[in-house]
């Protein structure tokens, strides 16, 4: 097992009343599985991301991560959990617009204070892995949407999380660019990453083992 | 880790070439003021220290109130230097000046005069007292003989070089000679001696081996042995008046007791300043050179660490401002696992980038700025350039600021949520505003009270120099040394008066404007013996044209007539004087007082007339009582011209001058010149007001237009819509402005009061002020409001412009 979310609540309070974002969660989720989050707008499944990804608290209930109760855990103790096992895609890419491709794919080893030889054989993989080798000294600016979502999973991929968290990765993107980056998706699975995609396309879905239809914060 | 933030630092900060212009700049300026100001402290600080024993050497003062005024005195009388070594073990060695001025030197195979501006007698004493050495000629004999003296370095390379000065023979004055017996070193710039050049023999000075213990003319310096505490002599000090001044008193006054002299309101006390203090606290009559005034230190060490503070709040507020741009950037940063520690580490980073760039920045501007600085402050500072504790003391500064007013950025925008900065909406929960906010109206508090103090101190010096000072500066030519003509000083002056365009000219050693002055205590012919009559006046030698060629206005009685014989034992007093007999200035007319209390015999002086009170002391003091009668001698004569006539005037006098005393030199300068330079510490104070006010207005501007321009983004999404609802530009451009005015409101609420006290203060100082009128708060709101408003509006109208579509767009 993977993760494990059991009884997830998370409200704000809005004019004295309670709204519940996420209402009641239960959720397993198995090593090597791919997911997709479906719902209209509204229905939580950004916040389900990232809680997921622990970038957000929850009010009530318990999450384990592989052996770690994330519910108990101290925010930097959460913090080194997520960079060692989760990378994420976000739907408009949120590269560093003042770093080239190379710079991009290189900040995560930086935090997690990868030595400098290391880093660059790293970097120099993932480049060859996703054939932007040409690509590595242009800034984000000067990529195409396609090339900078490849730039993103690749970034998310580098120091080799177990799990990816993507937040309509496809959302910007032409329908051709979006079959390339989910037949990556679809790979990587295949080869052991574990994926959890927020979507609204019914065909991105489909790339998916699992699908998980939320409305109104809960699981239906 | 840190090569890869000064990385992402230099190219963040050529991403935005226009905030990081402001902020090195705003940055730079601050640091530069900083760094000439605490320069200028420096210098100030350092006067006297480099004397070797420094610290156990001081002063006697006396404070005196024997009739008329109390007046303190940084002299005392001659006795008072062998006094004290005998009456204390604690003194290990005393040493005295009597203070020359000028003077003119000539070697005695020369017609030619030379002036030296700044002479004086000396005890032989005063080369150990000080720990001053001979680069030629015997320490153990110098200024042992009469008739020696020792010359500064300078001066001696100016009369004869340094190698021939021992031995040679000097006239003074045209009538006494002297023998150079050593040469010393030029004194240091910063000490209390720095103006002197020539120091002659004490020893052939009659009047310093005799015991009177009424007149103080000389500055006495006393050295502790190192045990002592200057604390014991205090009061044995005190006790002279008993020991040695009342049986001195006696002798005019018979029989009279220390309690009388006390009961009748009168003081004398004789008391110490250590030598190091000299320079900034005391401002007493006859000190040896001008000192400065601790406030003015004060004053400039709050504008250093205003104009510092000022600017750093600026980078503060500047650098939040763009937080807006970098919320993603952290964001992301985060959830490629930065830790918050990275994250501030990386901020400093970058603020220490540009706070080493505003050093280099200020150090080259104070570099360039540092003559006009010394002009403007009357100094002559440089750049340690070969002190290392400089550079560390720069650098450590420079340290310091970066941390400091990086800070608060790095921890303002390593506290973003990632979550909520990713979502790419609003910067308007970001946080921080209410700092932001007190940051700014703390940064315009201080620019309106500096804008009131500026106003303020330049209305008093306009004041001072409009004012009604009961005689006319204008047109008044006054020429020095005219005692070098000798026999002929009056023929002289009737040839100047022949000249058409010469209105009238008199002959005297005493004028309104910083000159001679000469204090006598008079008794009136009644009474004399009572103390409480005793008037003490300045009692100045003129001639007949006097009052008429300086447009004194007589108020009662008459002015001196040539046609009265006895007019040399007349006398006209002023106003005060009158005030302190206690009689209207008719009933004074008549009366007779004499200053030569105590003789069997005393000769009389009648009062012929009153005339009205004029300013011959700086505004700080008040009119003393004053009194004038005829003498022969003078020392300068004052010219009044008709007016543009200067330039002629001067080369006919001259040509006069030379064929009357040929050989001397013809030395001159205008009333009005001088009465300005008494007002100088003013000027400059004046001039230092403005130039760190405009300074501190134009950081303050800085970091406004920085607010602004982040306030307008902040908003970016609330002006789209409420465009498209149909806001005009106006409208908008109000909203966005109408916030920063209340911010700057807030401020001149707040530094009224304060401007008010603090100025009111500074005033006090003189004792003919002006009165501090609504309208300097009024002119110093409205400049401040309108000031914000032009900053402001060009963000504000420029946010209000935008197409509201792309400002939409990104939602």
């Amino acid at each position: 097992m993977l993760l494990q979310l059991k009884n997830i609540f998370k409200w704000v309070n809005s004019g004295g009343q309670r709204v519940f974002l996420l209402k009641d969660i239960n959720l397993d989720i198995e090593e090597g599985e791919f997911i997709s989050v479906m719902g209209p707008s509204g229905s939580g499944k950004s916040t389900l991301l990232n809680v997921i990804g622990m970038l957000d608290n929850f009010d009530e209930g318990e999450y384990q991560f592989l052996d770690e109760s994330v519910h108990a855990l101290k925010e930097k103790k959460r913090a080194n959990l997520y960079k060692e096992y989760i990378g994420f895609v976000f739907q408009s890419y949120h590269l560093l617009d003042d770093l080239t491709v190379k710079e991009n794919l290189e900040m995560p080893l930086l935090y997690k204070k990868v030595k400098g030889s290391e880093r660059k054989a790293m970097v120099a993989d993932m480049l060859d892995r996703f054939n932007i080798v040409g690509k590595k000294d242009l800034f984000p600016s000067q990529l195409s949407g396609g090339q900078q979502q490849l730039v993103g999973v690749a970034r998310a991929l580098i120091s080799n999380p177990k799990l990816i968290l993507a937040d309509e990765p496809t959302g910007n993107l032409n329908s051709q660019q979006s079959e390339e980056i989910m037949d990556l998706f679809k790979q990587l699975n295949e080869e052991g990453v574990t994926i959890i995609q927020v979507t609204h396309s019914e065909q991105n879905a489909a790339y998916g083992s699992r699908i998980i239809n939320l409305l109104d914060g809960r699981m239906i | 880790m840190f090569k890869n933030h000064l990385k992402i630092a230099w190219r963040s900060l050529k991403k935005q070439p226009f905030f990081t212009f402001l902020n090195t700049f705003g940055l730079a300026i601050g640091m530069a003021g900083g760094l000439l100001i605490s320069l200028y402290i420096h210098d100030e600080l350092s006067f006297d220290k480099m004397f070797a024993d420094a610290d156990r050497i001081h002063r006697v003062n006396a404070d005196i109130k024997f009739g008329g005024e109390a007046r303190k005195f940084a002299v005392t009388p001659a006795p008072m230097a062998e006094s004290v070594d005998n009456d204390f073990s604690e003194v290990e060695l005393v040493t005295r000046f009597r203070t020359r001025g000028s003077a003119l030197i000539r070697k005695s195979d020369s017609e030619v005069n030379v002036k030296e501006l700044q002479t004086t007698f000396a005890d032989s004493t005063f080369f150990d007292m000080f720990g001053i050495e001979l680069i030629l000629g015997d320490k153990g004999t110098a200024l042992k003989s009469p008739n020696t003296l020792v010359m500064t370095k300078t001066a001696a390379e100016k009369h004869f070089g340094i190698k021939d000065a021992i031995g040679q023979s000097l006239l003074m004055n045209n009538t006494e000679t002297f023998t150079v017996t050593g040469v010393i070193d030029d004194l240091p710039k910063n000490s209390f001696l720095r103006e002197y050049s020539i120091f002659m023999a004490m020893a052939g000075y009659e009047d310093s081996r005799v015991v009177n213990w009424g007149s103080n003319n000389y500055q006495t310096f006393i050295k502790l042995i190192p045990a002592a505490n200057i604390d014991d002599i205090q009061q044995p000090l005190e006790n002279f008046l008993g020991k040695y001044v009342i049986p001195g008193v006696q002798q005019f006054m018979p029989g009279i007791t220390e309690e009388q002299f006390k009961a009748a309101g009168n003081h004398l006390i004789y008391s110490t300043i250590p030598l190091t203090d000299i320079h900034l606290r005391s401002d007493r009559v006859a000190e040896i050179s001008g000192n400065n005034d601790i406030k003015s230190i004060y004053i400039l060490t709050f504008i250093a660490i205003f104009l510092i503070v000022l600017a750093c709040v600026n980078f503060m507020n500047l650098s939040t401002a763009q937080s807006l741009k970098r919320a993603k950037e952290v964001g992301i940063r985060k959830t490629l696992g930065s830790n918050k520690t990275d994250l501030i580490r990386q901020f400093l980073v970058e603020s220490g980038l540009v706070s080493f760039g505003s050093l280099l920045l200020a150090v080259l501007t104070a570099i360039i700025a540092l003559p006009f600085f010394n002009d403007l402050a009357d100094k002559d500072i440089s750049i340690p350039y070969g002190n290392p504790m400089f550079w560390l003391l720069l650098l450590l500064g420079g340290i310091v600021l970066g941390l400091f007013s990086g800070s608060y950025p790095a921890f303002f925008m390593s506290r973003f949520i990632p979550v909520k900065v990713l979502k790419g909406t609003s910067g308007s929960n970001l946080g921080g505003g209410n700092i932001r906010n007190g940051l700014v109206v703390f940064q315009f508090a201080i620019s309106v009270f500096l804008i009131i103090g500026t106003l303020v101190v330049y209305q008093q010096l306009k004041y001072i120099q409009n004012k009604e000072l009961g005689f006319s500066k204008d047109q008044v030519l006054v020429i020095d040394d005219v005692y070098t003509v000798g026999d002929k000083m009056s023929s002289f002056k009737e040839e100047v008066k022949k000249l058409g365009f010469v209105k009238n000219a008199t002959l005297s050693s005493f004028f309104p404007t910083p000159s001679n002055r000469s204090d006598s205590t008079f008794a009136p012919e009644e009474g004399a013996t009572e103390q409480e009559n005793a008037l003490s006046m300045q009692t100045w030698g003129v001639d007949y044209d006097y009052v008429s060629t300086l447009d004194f206005k007589i108020i009662a009685g008459r002015d001196f007539d040539r046609n009265f014989k006895n007019d040399s034992t007349s006398i006209i007093i002023n106003e005060s004087a009158v005030a302190t007999i206690g009689v209207s200035p008719n009933e004074a007319i008549g009366k007779r007082y004499t200053p030569d209390m105590g003789s069997e015999n005393p000769y009389y002086y009648k009062i012929i007339g009153v005339v009205k009170d004029f300013h011959f002391s700086p505004f700080r003091e008040d009119i003393e009582a004053l009194s004038l009668r005829l003498s022969d001698r003078a020392g300068s004569m004052a010219v009044k011209l008709e007016a543009g006539t200067f330039t002629n005037a001067i080369s006919s006098i001259e040509g006069i001058w030379n064929t009357m005393a040929p050989g001397q030199p013809f030395d001159y300068y205008f009333m009005e010149d001088s009465f300005n330079r008494t007002y100088e510490a003013e000027q400059r104070l004046s001039s230092i007001f403005i130039i760190f006010t405009t300074l501190s207005i134009l950081i303050a501007c800085l970091g406004l237009f920085g607010l602004a321009a982040f306030n307008a983004e902040k908003r970016t999404k609330e002006i789209g819509i409420r465009k498209v609802l149909g806001a005009s530009v106006g409208q908008i451009s109000y909203k966005l402005s109408v916030d920063f005015l209340k911010l700057v409101v807030i401020s001149i609420l707040v530094s009224l009061p304060v401007g008010w006290y603090a100025m009111n203060k500074w005033l006090e100082d003189f004792s003919y002020r002006i009165e501090i009128g609504w309208w300097v708060f009024g002119l110093a709101a409205l400049l401040a409001v309108s000031i914000a408003i032009a900053t402001v509006s060009y963000q504000s109208i420029k946010a209000a412009i935008v197409n509201p579509i792309k400002s939409l767009r990104t939602e």
